[in-house]
């Protein structure tokens, strides 16, 4: 009956358009009035959702959304294409490996796709376009690439898995997404590779070794800022939400003193974008912290768990089934909401499984990587559309190579749980 | 009631913005003590974890106003005229709904709570409903804002421009 009242005003607000963190606590609070007075579920949302945002650890999105922010207006992205350009452009098809890489780099720097996206899509479609590069093909790559930035560290949404899951250490699920963030991007280029030699697609120019060490050196302050960061964290120096902080002292000095790109009537517009960003996503957040509280009152991890050993007792196969769900849901939702409502739902029913935490996380984000460069839905597919002046409608028939690539990996990250805990274990920070 | 409005907006545009540099200033004093003094100082990561909810809270009402909040575009970009108006009107409803109840009710009474239980920050000793005070003037803000978007229906893809 509950499950009936929450999943029935969910989807039905949700279809309605109404944002996804008002249907999620819309929703809750009907599922509570079922059992309980106005007065105590009303009062107990409001604590759930405060007590939600009451944390140290998602301290770290904000600070990761502004370093990210400036370094999007910041002039890193032109500087790590010229170093991917000196680095791979000359092979034929040179400019789809030079967005692939570029956006991998940037996505891991500044931990948000649209930002990738439209940072370095906004040198590299207009580049490729007048390469003859097909302009379909362009805006694909771009969506499909900038979702790498997802897995490979920083990145909120792994922060945000960490506080959903209830505790998996933040260190260890940022050094777990290395294998299968770069898995994907050498996915994606194999995908170039193949439609470079069937397009006879032209080969960048060869740069002399000078201009090579030049644009390396140029874009090594941007590179240094995943070491720092990492770095810090695995050595011990400072804590995940730390990082953020010197994450964002590091890219302000680098864009404004270094780089000399921002100005500091831009920065006011930098800190309420990211105030925004922040807001959108903690709202989110304190809502699904209310609604995870009344999933487990409801128990029902364990009837999803029960209906899904019902469909086949088969783990490979109950695996298969979660992805599917989820490859389904991301095809309609945000990853951040998605990570949210469903990390309490079938993380219980993949431990049962054997799975780590750890291990899921980093397959869930990866499959919602995919369901965010599906139509109809999806920030990046839009911005990456609008840059190349394309329709969403036209980019899926190049992007079905791209779709398999990522398959091919979620299906390796999915059963081969070491492409996962390898790094972490060797690191010292899982089991 | 455009001057309000406007006045409201830049008075939380700012607010946001001092929120937001209070939180880099006092996560990255924390790292900074820690290595000259130390100890690190205990103060900050409190008023740091406070800051985020007031920003989360907050940011959420500038995202409504803004119209930013993530939501399925699908049904809203599909319709035109009387259906879009009507649709848009009842998702205005719903945000009315929400806000009044958990907000504006569910967060006066959270901080009753906690002042009735004389509930002080750990390290600050701040009142705990000081804190939460931002919940229900959140929720009015959502709601004079939702009241504000009635008769702007957003176009397909436009995000509603606020001077």
């Amino acid at each position: 009956m509950s499950v009936l009242i929450l999943l029935l005003v969910f989807v039905g607000l949700f279809a309605l358009g109404v944002p996804i963190a008002v249907c999620i606590g819309v929703s809750t609070l009907a599922t509570m009035l079922v059992t309980m007075a106005f007065d105590p579920a009303v009062t107990t949302i409001a604590q759930r959702m405060a007590g939600g945002l009451n944390s140290f650890a998602l301290l770290a999105i904000p600070l990761f959304i502004l370093s990210g922010q400036l370094m999007a207006h910041g002039g890193i992205a032109r500087r790590l294409i010229d170093f991917s350009k000196a680095l791979i452009g000359m092979v034929p098809g040179g400019l789809a490996f030079v967005n692939v890489i570029s956006c991998t780099l940037f996505g891991a720097i500044s931990g948000s796709a649209v930002a990738a996206t439209s940072a370095i899509g906004g040198f590299m479609i207009p580049e490729m376009n007048k390469d003859g590069y097909d302009k379909n093909f362009n805006a694909a790559l771009t969506a499909t690439s900038a979702t790498t930035g997802l897995l490979i560290p920083p990145s909120n949404v792994l922060i945000i898995y960490a506080v959903a899951s209830g505790g998996v250490s933040i260190a260890a699920l940022f050094v777990a997404g290395y294998v299968p963030g770069i898995l994907v991007g050498l996915g994606l280029m194999a995908v170039c590779a193949y439609y470079a030699k069937r397009h006879n697609l032209p080969r960048g120019e060869r740069v002399p070794f000078t201009v090579t060490m030049q644009k390396t050196l140029a874009a090594l302050p941007s590179l240094f800022l995943i070491v720092l960061v990492i770095g810090g964290i695995l050595g011990g120096i400072f804590t995940a939400t730390e990082a953020g902080a010197i994450a964002v002292l590091y890219a302000f000095g680098l864009a404004a003193l270094i780089y000399r790109e921002i100005r500091v009537s831009e920065l006011k517009e930098i800190l309420l974008k990211s105030a925004e960003t922040t807001a959108i996503v903690m709202f989110l957040i304190a809502t699904s912290m209310a609604m995870s509280w009344i999933l487990a009152y409801e128990n029902i991890p364990a009837i999803v768990a029960g209906a899904l050993v019902e469909l086949s007792d088969n783990p490979i196969m109950i695996l298969l089934l979660i992805n599917l769900v989820l490859l389904m849901v991301g095809v309609f939702m945000d990853m951040t909401p998605a990570v949210l409502i469903f990390t309490p739902i079938f993380l219980p029913v993949a431990t049962e499984l054997g799975m780590s935490p750890l291990h899921f996380g980093i397959m869930m984000v990866l499959n919602l990587c995919i369901g965010l460069c599906t139509p109809p839905v999806g920030s990046i597919l839009f911005v990456g559309c609008a840059i190349a002046k394309t329709s969403i409608g036209n980019i899926v028939r190049p992007m079905l190579p791209m779709y398999f690539a990522m398959f091919v990996v979620l299906m390796l990250v999915a059963y081969v749980p070491a492409l996962s805990e390898f790094l972490p274990r060797w690191f010292g920070l899982i089991e | 009631m455009k001057n309000v409005l406007a006045a409201l907006d830049h008075a939380l545009r700012w607010a946001l913005i001092v929120l937001m540099v209070g939180l880099v200033l006092a996560v990255t004093w924390q790292v900074i003590s820690r290595y000259l003094f130390a100890s690190p100082s205990s103060w900050t990561e409190e008023i740091a974890r406070f800051l985020l909810i007031w920003i989360g809270t907050l940011g959420a009402a500038y995202a409504f106003r803004l119209n930013a909040h993530i939501g399925l575009d699908l049904l809203p970009k599909k319709l035109t005229g009387d259906a879009a108006r009507r649709l848009h009107w009842f998702t205005q409803c719903v945000i009315i709904v929400f806000a009044v109840a958990v907000l504006v009710i569910g967060g006066s009474r959270l901080v009753y709570l906690t002042w009735d239980l004389r509930q002080y920050s750990a390290v600050l000793g701040l009142p705990i409903a000081f804190v939460y005070s931002i919940i229900p003037v959140t929720g009015v803000l959502v709601v004079i804002y939702a009241l504000a978007a009635f008769p702007h229906v957003p176009d397909a893809d436009t995000i509603l421009e606020v001077e």
